[in-house]
């Protein structure tokens, strides 16, 4: 019985192709000096007991060479025997002569049975060498295997299968597969000769699905042999196979086996591999898919309800005017307008969000006073700032921050929206700017009802909305596309909730460098 | 001349903001013509002496910069070009190219009307050399070069005092950064926003009462500043 000691380490490895012929001839000086020896031990034995006895000891010398050496020598140690016990044991001695006819039949029983303990001890040690190499293959196989269930990666399937023929077979390995319409190499070790030879026969071998290459029939002048990997869905791509030493490939039917059941393992590998990425890109598709419903679905509804606004407020004003008094008139209009600037907001943060999406974003940076990036953000906001209460700690002093001024100002208004949308229409907005860790950080606080600690971070993902405050209108785009200029400024984002209620959204944008005219002016 | 006898061309490829103008306009007692792309724009120019022009920059046969361009070859009639607000590059061009002021779709009329009468105003009189300009609690005496904010005198340096001067001179206009710095500090100067940005802030700081949010020098992002001419 054999244990598969996979667990341990790598294989034992196997011996190189073929045995070596040159070993040969010294088991059989071995046999000749096995005989010798028991020819000398037996002449002094000969003296005290019969001759024949001694055939024993010769069958002895037979079984050690059939068990060790296999059948040739010890057929050769059988004959030899038969003859040195002529020669040196029986009667007349130290010739062939023999005196007694009933030695003949000694002659021949030792002969006979020699040759039949050396057939049955050679095939005993061929079975045991069987089995040794066939735990040698299965811990092989076992070891490729499990390197192959940890692949997650085409890559890591390639790796694992050019680590292992290189172990077992010595080889250089390189694969070769489909990519798109093309049929290219995949991966190689270093020692793979990389030419348009190599590449030609990987294709023919992926046309025709026959192995090809060195020491095949079919364009054997190549440096490396070439096997199909082949699954149930067909030739899926090549693995060739170069031996790192001679240019020479010697593969036992063993490891030809061996060989083909380590390609099958590989086809099936790259196969599962193949297989899971496509399900990862149906995945990450029905994803994109449900993530653009959601956006046009959002789109869709935050584009309508201003333009209900509008229209409902146009048609009153067109249909009923006889039936308004002025005061009714104005907030009509009011309405519509104030809704029509807030679609306006909507396009351009929509247009935004596609251009960094896109990274067509390129941000045109310049220094610029923090002053000014707030009084551009408040004055766009105007109107809608009006009737709020807005409390401003923005120092004079502040270094200038490095930004698009057109981008950076849209991050901020996004900012100021949200922090007026969300919070009651009596309460105060906060903007503070200080600096902080070599960053001007810009603050924008609220007294609305803060946000969940558990969600803090994600009101800056796309489409996220607190949940409670799904009445109240906005994409959910706003925050998410701050964050996108902001980042594309080297800037940070973040948010959290205000002691004594509400919160703060934070933008830190990064200082300018002083520009050399600037230096100059400051001396 | 009196509103009444102002003729106006309005040149866009869409109908309604076409529609809307005309109406617009009319009610003010302009007269309107229309165009519906820059070849017929530039022969409208010719055939119908408009005394102020509104200009879209997207037009479907030429860019409203040649456009500009091309009637600057021969006219110094105002023109205030409209433009959609991803497109500051477009717009400062066509500024550099001659055009007097801008407008950022959608905008309301009353934005409209206030750059028409100070791109008129400017037109009728090229110079103007009132010697006292008033805006709300600034009062700079051109002659004497005095500026005062709330009756008390403020001390400007030279710079900032050409640079405030070049602003009323166009005041309500947008004026580029690259205009500004060539006025103010002369040619060779284009590069140094620096400059522009550092004065500025410091006219601000002096003039303004809260300089976060200006009420006399608007900054108009990406494209320049712009003194307002009423408050």
């Amino acid at each position: 019985m054999y244990v598969i000691s996979g667990a341990a380490g790598s294989p034992p490895a196997l011996p190189r192709f073929a045995p070596e012929a040159g070993r040969a001839w010294r088991q059989y000086l071995y046999g000749i000096g096995l005989v010798a020896l028991v020819s000398l031990i037996g002449q002094p034995i000969r003296m005290v007991i019969d001759p024949t006895n001694l055939v024993m000891l010769y069958l002895l010398v037979v079984l050690v060479a059939a068990i060790r050496w296999g059948r040739g020598p010890s057929v050769f140690t059988a004959v030899l025997s038969v003859l040195a016990f002529d020669f040196f044991m029986v009667p007349p001695q130290l010739t062939f002569a023999v005196s007694d006819a009933q030695y003949i039949l000694t002659f021949l029983g030792l002969l006979a049975v020699g040759l039949v303990i050396s057939t049955l001890a050679v095939r005993a040690r061929e079975q045991a060498e069987a089995a040794r190499r066939r735990e040698t293959h299965t811990a092989a196989l076992y070891d490729l295997s499990r390197d192959l269930a940890t692949a997650v990666s085409q890559d890591m399937v390639m790796q694992a299968a050019i680590r292992h023929n290189r172990e077992l077979f010595d080889c250089e390995t390189a694969v070769f597969l489909p990519e798109g319409d093309r049929f290219t190499l995949h991966a190689r070790s270093a020692g793979f000769p990389l030419d348009q030879e190599s590449n030609a026969v990987a294709t023919w071998v992926f046309q025709h699905g026959q192995v090809a290459g060195l020491g095949t029939n079919t364009l054997a002048a190549a440096e490396a042999r070439y096997l199909p990997l082949k699954t149930a869905q067909g030739v899926i791509g090549v693995v060739g196979i170069k031996p790192r030493l001679a240019r020479k490939m010697f593969l036992s039917p063993d490891h030809e086996r061996l060989l083909e059941a380590l390609l099958s393992q590989i086809a099936l590998a790259t196969e599962a591999v193949r297989l899971a990425d496509k399900a990862h890109q149906a995945q990450l598709l029905r994803e994109t898919e449900k993530l653009q419903t959601a956006l046009l679905n959002s789109i869709s509804h935050n584009l309508r309800t201003p333009l209900a606004s509008i229209t409902g407020a146009l048609s009153t004003l067109r249909d009923d005017d006889q039936m308004l008094d002025t005061d009714a008139r104005w907030e009509l209009l009011n309405t519509a307008w104030e809704e029509s600037e807030r679609l306006n907001r909507l396009v351009g943060n929509l247009l935004s969000m596609t251009r960094l999406e896109a990274r067509a974003m390129k941000p045109a940076l310049e220094p610029c006073d923090v002053e000014d990036l707030v009084g551009v953000t408040l004055a766009q906001l105007a109107n809608l700032l009006r009737p709020r209460q807005l409390v401003m700690d923005v120092p004079a002093a502040l270094p200038p921050v490095s930004v698009d001024l057109v981008l950076a100002a849209q991050a901020l208004v996004n900012l100021v929206e949200n922090a007026v949308k969300y919070s009651p229409a009596d309460t105060p907005v906060d903007i503070r700017a200080y600096v902080d860790q070599g960053q001007v950080v810009i603050e924008v606080s609220d007294r609305g009802v803060g946000i969940p600690q558990a969600e803090l971070d994600h009101i800056f993902d796309k489409f996220y909305r607190v949940q409670r405050m799904s009445d109240m209108s906005g994409t959910g785009l706003g925050l998410s596309i701050s964050k996108g200029i902001v980042e594309l400024h080297g800037g940070r984002i973040w948010a959290l909730n205000r002691p004594g209620g509400g919160m703060t959204v934070a933008i830190a944008l990064p200082i300018a460098e002083p520009s050399p005219g600037e230096k100059e002016m400051q001396r | 001349m009196t509103e009444a006898d102002i003729r106006v061309l309005v040149v866009d490829d869409d109908r309604a903001i076409r529609r809307f103008l005309r109406t617009a306009l009319g009610a003010h007692g302009y007269v309107v013509f229309e165009a519906e792309n820059g070849q017929q724009a530039l022969r409208d120019v010719v055939a119908h002496r408009p005394d102020v022009i509104i200009l879209d920059l997207g037009l479907p046969d030429l860019e409203g910069v040649d456009v500009t361009r091309r009637l600057r070859e021969w006219s110094q009639v105002p023109i205030i070009i409209l433009s959609v607000r991803e497109y500051e590059e477009d717009k400062i061009a066509a500024l550099d190219a001659g055009a007097d002021d801008y407008l950022t779709k959608p905008f309301g009329v009353g934005e409209l009307m206030a750059r028409l009468r100070v791109a008129l105003r400017h037109a009728i009189s090229q110079v103007d050399d009132a010697a006292q300009f008033v805006l709300g609690d600034l009062r700079v005496d051109l002659a004497r070069r005095v500026v005062e904010v709330r009756g008390l005198e403020v001390q400007l340096t030279p710079t900032e005092y050409s640079l405030l001067s070049m602003l009323i001179k166009h005041a309500g206009k947008v004026l580029t950064h690259r205009q500004l710095l060539h006025e103010v500090w002369g040619p060779g100067y284009q590069g140094e926003k620096h400059l522009l940005r550092v004065n500025i802030s410091n006219l601000r700081s002096k003039l303004e009462v809260e300089p976060a949010r200006p009420q006399y020098i608007l900054t108009e992002p990406g494209v320049g500043y712009r003194l307002r001419s009423n408050v």
